[in-house]
């Protein structure tokens, strides 16, 4: 799993990321991120990264 | 003091019968024949005695008399089927009518049964997506089809009568095991029947009474268990309409308050509606025929009449036994684990224990083998049975997704999967049943423990034959295929290497090669070869259910050993 910087622009798909949500109700703001989740997990596909990903998400302690 | 409760009594809620309804089938009856033991002042003893008459219990019992191994089988009523409830497994895979051809049965079976290839997924009013099975590679090189739909009782019945046309086992009706006691020697059973009750010996016990087996409180056995609140209801209805062939699933069907549905098709065109019901649902309620009929009616329109077969509510569950043998018993079909049928991992599990205990059975009674094959029993088909208790689990929790993030995700994926084809694999209405690969087994080598297909071949002469052709011929022995040429001097090495071992060697040739053995098939489209993954010239040892043992290149030591392996020897 990388933990450095692989974006080309870190601000600009945050920006996109919650301007998508914008207008959106609590339901449809749920199932735009489980789709996004689901259509990103397909793009890795290796199923030892998925793993070490929601491992990763997992770890709230922080 | 109170006994120790044995773990599976938690559990125990039913997928019995007790409320099961419907005009049903009129199932065929066996006599009861007066057993020499009644009348003897000894306790007889016998190699193998089976328990339990269902799909597993009569396929082992088959298997054994197609090798010529004699055995008892002693069931507890008089007839095929559950007195009452006539229907249980519908949907046969590929390997298990594999097994049957070779027993012998798969001829009736495919002229009562119906084949379907295609399956389609819906969710409220939308279809999902569809598969056609048949169009699909990994199902190409049988000459079975990937699936057949056909009543368990149907494939009970053909069992029952091809045994005793084989001769040499004991079917014994109406005969109940109620007690039962191991030492370092032999098992007894205590038999109740009309007449009387007796005791009989065995070396080996085969528990294939079913999910209310006795033996594991008998036994101590440990296991693993789930029960979840999902209730479902099963309908086996005729109609006079007819639906298409084809598997429908709902996962969210607006006739059903948005749970799951399915509809599958049989013999006699009957089809089995099974209702997915609301959480904790009263058994009792939901299969009252007036609720019944009046779901039916939902989903069918007023118009239809509909003539109900049965009507069974089940409460899904899965168990799974920490290991197949307990002393002088093993386990099989649903005594090793009990699986939602999802996938058609029940029966034809069950089918595919039998088939893998019977020729090892055969192996060590003829003094081919060492005990010790029977160990791999317990290590090949507890791997089955965990896989397959892991992936109907899995498609539980999908059809069973609770409120909150589990729905949401469903809810994604079918979103999703009406748009991409790479979300239609997150759908999950069940894994077809497949024959499960065997990783850890020590008497398979790395590149074997996968099933061969059922192949076509052409015999001397043009004559079509079939891989099952070649199992019976060996009749319990392994199958040595020899691909490609060689010369008169490598047979005679051949024959000289595995002279005295039970194994019967044939040559692989297309047509453009003269074989130089008697023994030999013609391979045209080396579709055998590509089903033993083995490329250009090399060896396939073939076990008799039909399992690659090893594959090779040469024929040296590394044959021999790979043949003893396969005998542990």
């Amino acid at each position: 799993m990388k933990t450095t910087a692989n974006f080309q622009d870190a601000d600009g798909f945050y920006e996109l990321l919650i301007d998508a949500h914008a207008d959106m109700s609590p339901e449809q703001s749920e199932l735009l991120n489980t789709r996004l989740i689901l259509i990103l997990a397909n793009q890795i596909g290796d199923s030892a990264l998925l793993r070490e990903c929601i491992e990763a998400a997992k770890d709230l302690s922080i | 003091m109170r006994p120790e409760t044995p773990s599976f009594a938690k559990v125990l809620y039913t997928n019995g019968y007790e409320f099961t309804q419907g005009t049903g089938y009129t199932l065929p009856e066996y006599p009861f024949v007066s057993p020499p033991d009644l009348h003897s002042n000894q306790v007889l003893r016998n190699a193998i005695v089976i328990v339990g008459g269902g799909i597993t219990g009569l396929t082992l019992a088959c298997s054994l008399a197609n090798q010529g191994v004699k055995a008892v089988l002693l069931d507890e009523d008089n007839t095929v089927g559950v007195k009452g409830a006539s229907s249980r497994g519908i949907c046969y895979t590929q390997k298990s009518l594999e097994i049957f051809e070779r027993l012998g049965i798969y001829k009736r079976i495919a002229a009562k049964g119906v084949q379907w290839s295609v399956g389609r997924t819906f969710a409220g009013k939308d279809e999902v997506y569809s598969f056609d099975l048949s169009a699909q590679s990994n199902f190409n090189l049988s000459a079975q089809p990937p699936f057949m739909n056909i009543q368990q009782f149907y494939i009970e019945g053909f069992l029952v009568e091809r045994i005793a046309e084989l001769g040499g086992v004991d079917l014994r009706w109406n005969s109940r095991v109620t007690g039962f006691e191991q030492n370092d020697e032999f098992a007894t059973l205590t038999v109740q029947t009309p007449e009387g009750t007796y005791h009989i010996q065995a070396d080996h016990v085969i528990d294939a009474t079913g999910s209310h087996t006795p033996f594991h409180a008998w036994t101590g056995v440990s296991m693993q268990s789930t029960k979840g609140d999902d209730r479902w209801c099963i309908a086996d209805v005729r109609f006079n309409t007819h639906p298409p062939v084809e598997r429908h699933t709902w996962i969210e069907a607006p006739f059903n308050e948005n749970r799951a549905v399915w509809q599958h098709l049989m013999a006699d065109d009957v089809w089995r509606i099974d209702y997915q019901m609301a959480p904790n649902a009263d058994p009792a309620y939901v299969s009252r025929e007036d609720v019944v009929r009046e779901r039916l009616e939902r989903q069918f329109g007023k118009e239809v009449k509909v003539d109900i077969v049965w009507v069974g509510p089940y409460a899904y569950k899965s168990q799974c036994v920490d290991t197949l043998q307990m002393g002088r018993v093993y386990f099989m079909g649903d005594t090793a684990k009990v699986v939602s049928p999802f996938g058609a991992r029940g029966g034809n599990t069950g089918v595919s224990d039998a088939d893998n205990l019977a020729w090892k059975l055969g192996a060590v009674l003829k003094g081919w083998a060492s005990p010790a094959l029977l160990d791999s029993y317990n290590v090949e088909r507890l791997e089955a049975a965990q896989e397959n208790v892991r992936v109907t689990n899995r498609t539980a929790r999908f059809l069973r997704a609770p409120e909150g993030m589990e729905r949401s995700f469903r809810h994604a994926a079918i979103s999703l999967a009406k748009q991409y084809p790479f979300a239609r694999s997150l759908i999950n209405t069940g894994r077809m049943a497949v024959a499960n690969t065997y990783t850890r087994s020590s008497i398979c080598a790395d590149n074997g423990g996968i099933s061969l297909q059922n192949v076509s071949l052409s015999w001397r002469k043009g004559h079509n034959g079939v891989v099952n052709d070649l199992l019976n011929w060996a009749a319990g022995r392994l199958v040595l295929l020899s691909f490609g040429t060689s010369t008169q001097a490598g047979l005679r090495r051949l024959r000289t290497l595995t002279e005295g071992t039970p194994l019967r060697c044939v040559q692989v040739v297309d047509t453009l090669t003269p074989p130089q053995a008697r023994e030999h098939v013609i391979d045209t489209q080396h579709r055998l070869r590509s089903a033993c993954q083995l490329q250009g010239q090399g060896w396939a040892l073939v076990r008799p259910d039909g399992y690659l043992a090893a594959t090779g290149h040469r024929v040296d030591g590394s044959l021999i050993e790979a043949i003893a392996n396969t005998l542990a020897l």
